[in-house]
């Protein structure tokens, strides 16, 4: 009996964790899915997860506008040795200031920005904003903080460039005394 | 009988493409400063291997020293296509040694891109992507719009100036010599650049709240893609990054600005302003805007993809000013715009394809061939329709009274053409990939009429050929033919010529 109720257990365990799984991942929309259909979550909340990246912009309406960006790129920077998978996956998002206090600085060159979970009203060709889309956000969760990315000379491009240059500055040198 | 080239013709070429390259060396300083001040080292590096590179060529060519310095018609052609050729190749050194390009192809293909003021892109992580090779980007957006060789010329202009400047697809000669003419069209760029940061920067300051030091940046990244009508953006996302309608409106400015003809320009500052209106490249453009424009928003409305007449007039609007104007800026994500079909899709096809003013900034077949073509079909049907003792008018307004000459309206047609068999060859190569006809037709236009607008074709992992064919057509595209055959004539000489 007890073999039978573990065994119960455990295919039910089996069957449900996946189940969880699945919620919790429907949960958090990829931008991938999002502009591949960007009107089939018109006016729905959904849930976003990525990069907070470019500039923060306060406006004077009391929002904060930015661009969250869900590629290899937001967990794994090229300066970092991340793999390169294309272009960037984006979108722009507005939140009012008061989410956006205490961020780190949004990410760019050398600078990975926070890693957000943003939870808002996706309002695709809104009609209020000149069909513009983005998500309006209303919750934010910040998964990562962002971090400074390293990236240093690399000594024998800058040799070679500079053996070059005096070269040419030599010929040229050479060249005038000739003439 | 060909005449094989002589040692003279390989100095004298070689003599003047040197002085374009010192132009480029000099300008590449710029992009190094900008990497010292961000403190951006990896990036300082390959600008002053790619600076020795330019300064490197420069001084071997100026020791070439010809007899004479006086370029023929032939010479010219050739220098010019080979500068569109050599200057991508080491403008790309920085791109490749950056890591955001794939391998050397892509990098050169993006600083053709934007030489050729295309603006299709193949840079992967953009947004993390260093400052100032971002700068280096917008930058060769400004040379290749204004033309290096406008710019070699405004610095020396001895000897063949004419025949350089006609090379890099420019017709007017607004002041009595090429120099001035050239000095001219960088004073039209230098107000512009103070005017256009000013206004765009203080925008993104002041309406989108960016801090001081990046609204600037910003200001002069859109400066140098919209009135050069390049196209690039620094962020992923395009002019769609900002979510700003005053923005737009005063990027939309420039790119008008940038697709107008320098002789244009020089009308509105010297006048007679009045005159513009009766010209016919000016009445053309007009039509065939709002020709491209009805049919977008129409095929919009159709769709049904916008709920409002605000959203609707705005996003078509844009889109087909960044088409018409050939700058490629979007505000709407490539995947969106690849949803438009029917009639928007038409619409926007078309305004790429007819592209903007001659002797300005924007690719396409330009609306002054578009104007003589329709004139001089008219003129035939009325020829035919009407008694055969009528005579029919054969001359057109453009800064004057000129004569509609056979000759001219067959030269309208035959440009015409080529570009039309260009958007065909890309189209053809792109469905031979499995590219559906629509995308692939949508993104040979854009290349081949500079434009730059995407629906995702153009990406670091479409074939090889496919990305050589985009990059012939932005190189043909952008010279407008002729210094292309005068390249591909002078080889065959070199080859077969006695």
């Amino acid at each position: 009996m007890r073999f039978v109720l573990t065994a119960l257990v455990f295919v039910a365990l089996v069957v449900a964790v996946p189940g969880i799984a699945t919620a919790q991942d429907d949960a958090v929309v990829p931008l991938d899915a999002l502009l591949a259909q960007p009107e089939t979550y018109s006016g729905r909340t959904i849930t976003i997860e990525g990069e907070l990246v470019g500039d923060y912009g306060f406006r004077s309406d009391g929002t904060m506008w930015t661009q969250l960006n869900d590629d290899s790129y937001a967990r794994d920077a090229l300066v970092d040795g991340g793999p390169r998978t294309g272009g960037n996956t984006g979108v722009g998002v507005r939140m009012p200031d008061a989410l956006a206090e205490g961020l780190d600085g949004p990410g760019g060159y050398r600078l990975e920005g926070p890693l957000v979970r943003a939870t808002g009203i996706w309002k695709y060709h809104d009609p209020d904003r000149g069909g513009e889309s983005y998500l309006d956000i209303s919750s934010l969760d910040v998964v990562e903080v962002g971090r400074q990315l390293e990236e240093g000379p690399d000594w024998i491009v800058l040799a070679a460039g500079i053996v070059v240059l005096a070269f040419s500055l030599g010929l040229w040198l050479a060249g005038r005394r000739e003439v | 009988m060909l005449i094989k080239p002589i040692g003279e013709d390989f100095r004298i070429i070689g003599y003047y493409l040197g002085r374009i390259f010192l132009v480029v060396a000099a300008a590449s300083l710029l992009p190094m400063a900008w990497a010292v001040a961000g403190r951006e080292w990896h990036p300082f590096a390959s600008f002053v291997l790619m600076a020795g590179l330019f300064a490197l060529l420069g001084v071997l060519g100026l020791r070439a020293r010809p007899e004479t310095d006086r370029l023929e018609w032939g010479h010219g052609m050739v220098v010019v296509a080979l500068t569109w050729v050599i200057v991508p190749v080491i403008g790309a050194v920085p791109f490749a040694l950056s890591g955001h390009w794939a391998n050397p192809l892509d990098a050169v293909f993006d600083a053709l891109s934007g030489l050729s003021t295309t603006g299709l892109a193949l840079v992967q992580d953009l947004d993390h992507l260093a400052p100032s090779l971002n700068f280096w980007r917008h930058l060769l957006h400004f040379l290749g719009g204004q033309g290096i060789i406008v710019a070699a010329l405004s610095l020396f202009a001895r000897g063949g100036g004419i025949t350089l400047y006609h090379g890099e697809a420019r017709d007017d000669r607004i002041l009595p010599s090429v120099t001035s003419t050239a000095r001219f069209i960088w004073a039209v760029a230098a107000v512009h650049l103070i005017v256009g940061v000013a206004a765009l920067g203080l925008v993104a300051n002041l309406v989108l709240g960016f801090t001081p030091i990046r609204s600037l940046f910003h200001g002069l990244m859109i400066f140098f893609a919209g009135f050069d009508t390049g196209g690039f953006a620094p962020q992923s996302t395009s002019l769609g990054y900002y979510h700003s309608a005053i923005f737009e409106g005063a990027t939309a400015v420039l790119m008008v600005a940038g697709a107008m003809s320098f002789g244009l320009h020089f009308a509105l500052w010297r006048g007679p302003r009045r005159a513009i209106f009766a010209n016919l490249e000016t009445k053309t453009i007009l039509g065939t805007f709002g020709f491209t424009m009805i049919l977008t928003l129409v095929g919009l409305a159709v769709g049904g993809l916008y709920t409002s007449v605000v959203g609707l007039s705005r996003q078509g609007f844009f889109q087909v000013l960044s088409a018409h104007t050939g700058t490629g800026f979007a505000t709407i994500p490539s995947a969106e715009l690849a949803g438009w079909g029917g009639l928007a899709f038409g619409g926007m096809a078309i305004a790429m394809a007819l592209g903007g003013m001659g002797s300005s900034t924007a690719g396409g077949v330009k609306a002054l061939r578009v104007g003589i073509t329709v004139k001089a079909i008219t003129n035939q049907v009325k020829a035919v329709l009407l008694p055969e003792a009528a005579v029919v008018g054969t001359s057109y307004y453009q800064s004057g009274r000129r004569n509609l000459t056979t000759e001219l309206a067959q030269s309208a047609m035959t440009v015409s053409l080529l570009y039309v068999a260009l958007f065909f060859l890309g189209a053809g190569v792109g469905i031979a990939y499995g590219v559906p006809l629509q995308e692939a037709l949508f993104e040979s236009v854009s290349a081949g009429a500079s434009v730059g607008l995407s629906v995702g074709v153009t990406d670091a992992a479409m074939p090889v050929l496919l990305k050589m064919t985009y990059m012939f057509q932005m190189w043909a595209g952008r010279l407008e033919f002729v210094a292309i055959f005068a390249l591909l004539g002078f080889l065959y000489a070199w080859v077969r010529g006695k």
